[in-house]
């Protein structure tokens, strides 16, 4: 009894001895460089310029919040880009996640089918994309013209209102199966004794969604919601391949533009800056969602 | 009286057929629904598939050909000859399975740590959930200015260590949910015979949450396997993944090198689809937590 005691009691040094090796190695890999990355931004060090650094304070971030037309253009693109997709998503993720939780045969090759899009990479989804957009050998127009519904080689991306249309639905493509999931695990959560009751009530299907399904899948929609605007606020390699930020910076987002400004014109200290922007958005953000999941949880128990 | 069973039984019956023809309806909109859904979600992969195999005068043909009669190779062949194809595939897996091993040994311990003693408590996770959502973007831009500084631009070592680092929030953060699900009586019995802690966690405790830690290790090896931003920052012509060598075949206007391109994007997607099927159960938590992003 005595030994076991012995070698069941903790430790001082070992819960700090067994997470040390991870908890150094995120130090000096990450949280190292991002407090260099805020002195950085403090500075006005432009590598196309020199070497040459001088502290200027908050200048960058007071340009690039008031003056610089670009990046606040790309806020806002951004934003036009955020709202089509997260609506959309919704909705195609709830309609195909309610329609999965009918009785059906092969659910589960169903689902793991759909579940392909988000396992691959951006840049794949939009290469995939752009050439099924491509003006002469593409799917969609050669497809179109077959069925007869065009008659000309069509660009989708010369004008930048198709341009941002196009970004959304690879977007859509992209990460609609993701929110699908998040959804059917919510609603095979919901207990069926509910929808008994409401139709022994005398509840018609479209009551039986209003007033048992929608309230009970509040949480979840809001956090699938959450981890995707979370996510989209950092779009960058969807863009990249796609449209590369064009037609005229139409579809530039604020990574891509920050990245045009750290590894095109190299004045890595307002990219710096700009990249505290977004760190600040999806910190905002973070926290939100942390919230919302403890409150969810916290109904649970 | 026999008339009125009649009716009744009549009345019924009509209601069990109307019953009969709204389920059907219902049940004929909801596959024709996935069907749409199915169609919309696999099509590129086909078109792309097929496309990968067309020779060229499929390519040109119109009306366009959807499934190539005479399936070639050629473009893959091109693409490994031509393109240096193989070398960064092999970049990829190599570069994608080291960070996988390197982030699962580190993050072991650290979830161990957490998960049975509450090391570091609500403050730890929280802040490793804030790294999980931190924007890559804001970190290259340290890190480009650090590797130049310490000549690791371009190296293998250079972006391997960062992928590991970058993977470790994640890991730890499901790696904490297998452990805490471990039932504490095994692990006591393991140190009552004597046993130290970290002959338990390797000998008792890893061959037990042994298809946790693989569901981990996918998740890390396709979250390496799709990164971009920092592959095409820190890797130079001998170092390129699979993400990056993809960009060179949209420099050249919308239609070039289609052949090339689309054999490529088969062989990036094709872990995605190897190891959607295995991770299927987990992937609500996966995907939740960016599992697929670097």
């Amino acid at each position: 009894m005595r030994a076991a005691a012995f070698a069941l009691k903790r430790r001082q040094w070992e819960p700090v001895a067994f997470a040390s090796p991870a908890l150094v190695l995120i130090t000096v890999v990450i949280v190292f460089p991002l407090a260099y990355s805020f002195y950085l931004s403090l500075l006005n060090f432009d590598l196309s310029v020199g070497p040459e650094r001088e502290f200027v304070g908050l200048k960058n971030y007071s340009e690039a919040l008031f003056r610089d037309q670009r990046f606040l253009g790309s806020l806002w693109n951004t934003a036009v880009i955020i709202v089509p997709a997260l609506i959309l998503e919704l909705l195609l993720g709830l309609g195909i996640a309610l329609l999965l939780n009918r009785p059906i045969r092969g659910r589960p090759i169903l689902t793991a089918l759909l579940a392909i899009p988000p396992m691959i990479s951006p840049v794949m989804a939009a290469m995939s994309w752009r050439m099924m957009f491509g003006v002469k050998y593409g799917a969609i127009n050669n497809l179109g013209r077959q069925l007869g519904i065009i008659d000309v080689y069509f660009d989708w991306f010369s004008s930048p209102f198709l341009s941002i249309v196009a970004v959304v639905l690879v977007e859509i493509w992209h990460n609609t199966p993701f929110m699908m999931l998040v959804l059917l695990a919510g609603l095979q959560s919901i207990p069926p004794e509910l929808y008994e009751a409401a139709k022994a009530d005398g509840a018609g299907p479209w009551q039986r969604f209003w007033f048992v399904t929608l309230p009970l899948l509040k949480f979840t929609m809001a956090v699938g919601v959450m981890i995707r605007m979370i996510d989209l606020t950092k779009i960058f390699g969807l863009i990249f391949i796609l449209t590369f930020g064009g037609p005229g910076g139409a579809t530039e987002t604020l990574a891509f533009n920050t990245y045009l400004v750290g590894f095109k014109d190299f004045r890595m200290s307002y990219a710096a800056a700009m990249s505290y922007v977004i760190i600040l958005g999806v910190l905002v953000l973070t926290l939100i969602f942390q919230r919302l999941s403890r409150s969810r949880e916290a109904r649970a128990v | 009286m026999s008339s009125v069973a009649a009716v009744r039984t009549q009345v019924a019956a009509r209601r069990t057929v109307r019953y009969r023809v709204q389920e059907w309806a219902a049940q004929g909109f909801t596959y024709l629904g996935l069907t749409a859904a199915l169609l919309f979600f696999l099509a590129p992969f086909f078109w792309i598939v097929t496309t990968s195999l067309k020779g060229n005068e499929d390519f040109f043909a119109f009306p366009p050909v959807w499934i190539p009669a005479e399936p070639s190779l050629t473009h893959y062949t091109r693409l490994f000859t031509h393109a240096s194809g193989g070398r960064y595939f092999m970049n990829s897996l190599v570069i994608s399975s080291l960070s996988m091993l390197a982030a699962l040994m580190v993050s072991l311990p650290t979830a161990y740590s957490m998960a049975r003693w509450r090391f570091g408590g609500g403050l730890l996770s929280t802040t490793l959930l804030i790294l999980r959502m931190l924007p890559a973007i804001a970190l290259i831009i340290p890190i480009y200015l650090m590797y130049k500084w310490l000549g690791l631009t371009n190296s293998y070592l250079g972006l391997v260590a960062l992928y590991t680092v970058v993977y470790i929030p994640f890991a730890v953060w499901l790696l904490v949910g297998f452990l805490r699900e471990f039932p504490v009586e095994i692990e006591e019995a393991a140190l009552i015979d004597g046993c130290s802690r970290l002959g338990a966690l390797v000998r008792v405790i890893i061959p037990i949450i042994a298809p946790g830690m693989a569901v981990v290790a996918l998740f890390a090896f396709i979250a390496t396997w799709n990164e971009f931003l920092f592959a095409i920052v820190l890797t130079g012509i001998e170092t390129k993944t699979m993400m990056v060598l993809v960009t060179s075949f949209t420099s050249g206007g919308v239609d070039t090198f289609y052949g090339e391109a689309s054999a490529s994007v088969v062989l990036g997607v094709l872990p995605a689809f190897a190891v959607a099927f295995f991770l299927q159960r987990y992937l609500v938590k996966g995907l939740a937590l960016g599992g697929t992003k670097g």
